[in-house]
């Protein structure tokens, strides 16, 4: 499937205003700000995305989310896994290095950060786009970068060769840590809701 | 002193809301993880109040809601979710929620809405 760049660029503008929308919230949930170092829309190969993301070494922690409605979606939020135990401690007012490992504690933040940067980005997109879009609960996963991007692509992956990927890169005030925001919309109903919405083909 | 259910599946919202409960004189009746367990913990604990999510695993909370209204059509139910869209604001104030919290919230905000509908018996 081919997506033409009038509504690649129509696009990138509607996930833009939803993923500022999620990044307040999440700057809100933290209290210190979330800033988006990097957000751009590009029909991705499978194979070379997936190896892309195997030259990240790093261990990573990462939240998955499927979205239910009219909008089939996809969201994976990664960090690195040290950068999981500090949001923990933020996250619940604590002084930073108050957690020492991931624990019970840091899984529950990953899900709950999951949980609000999904429902931001719905919301924005039901609000403005005439979507129907709901998050289910996140899954949780530690392991290498590569790694949890292949189980988010991989059933897009067997269905074709070519993905729209939505990449986002957030960078947390006072911290160094860089996160990875990925939204993989599934093509079909996204052209559906393009052309409710009146955006050319 | 008014005792709280709280219903989260994320064990680190369970607890920001219990700290804030604490802090202004909430009791906690119980937790539960999701609307299935709201309900068996409804039943057995018979709190003042319900603090309710919506996207949680197997029941969510608003058919959580539903159930705890159809047990007792008088329960205080108030909804704490991340999902700001109107379908679901109109579903769960029609199904009989005492108010709607947005999170992230303000410890305030969801104190005034426990204020408000012990305010109104």
């Amino acid at each position: 499937m081919v997506i033409s760049p009038e509504r690649l660029r129509m696009l990138e503008i509607i996930m833009k205003l939803s993923i500022d929308n999620a990044s307040r919230a999440l700057s809100k949930t933290l209290r210190t700000g979330a800033k988006i170092g990097l957000s751009k829309i590009y029909m991705a190969d499978f194979n070379a995305t997936t190896e892309k993301m195997n030259n990240d070494t790093r261990e990573m922690t990462g939240i998955i989310v499927n979205f239910k409605g009219n909008l089939g979606c996809k969201m994976l939020f990664m960090l690195p896994l040290e950068g999981s135990i500090i949001l923990t401690d933020y996250y619940l007012r604590q002084p930073v290095g108050t957690t020492k490992e991931f624990n019970d504690d840091t899984e529950s933040v990953a899900q709950e950060l999951g949980n609000i940067l999904a429902s931001h980005i719905s919301n924005t997109l039901v609000s403005d786009f005439n979507a129907k879009l709901l998050p289910e609960p996140p899954q949780v996963h530690n392991d290498f970068a590569g790694i949890i991007f292949s189980s988010l692509v991989l059933e897009q992956g067997i269905l074709c060769d070519q993905l729209l990927l939505i990449e986002s890169i957030f960078e947390i005030c006072k911290t160094e840590i860089s996160c990875y925001l990925f939204l993989l919309p599934e093509l079909a109903s996204l052209e559906k809701l393009l052309d409710a919405i009146g955006v050319q083909k | 002193m008014k005792r709280i259910l709280i219903v989260d599946d994320a064990k680190v919202v369970r607890l920001v809301i219990k700290q804030i409960l604490a802090r202004n004189g909430f009791q906690v009746a119980g937790e539960a993880t999701n609307g299935r367990e709201a309900l068996e913990k409804y039943k057995e604990l018979k709190p003042d109040a319900v603090t309710m999510d919506i996207v949680m695993p197997e029941v969510d909370g608003i058919q959580g809601l539903k159930d705890i209204l159809a047990y007792d059509k008088n329960a205080k139910v108030i909804m704490i979710s991340a999902i700001d869209q109107r379908d679901a604001l109109q579903e769960s104030l029609l199904s009989g929620a005492s108010d709607f919290v947005v999170k992230p919230f303000e410890d305030d905000r969801m104190v005034s809405a426990l204020n408000s509908i012990f305010s109104k018996e």
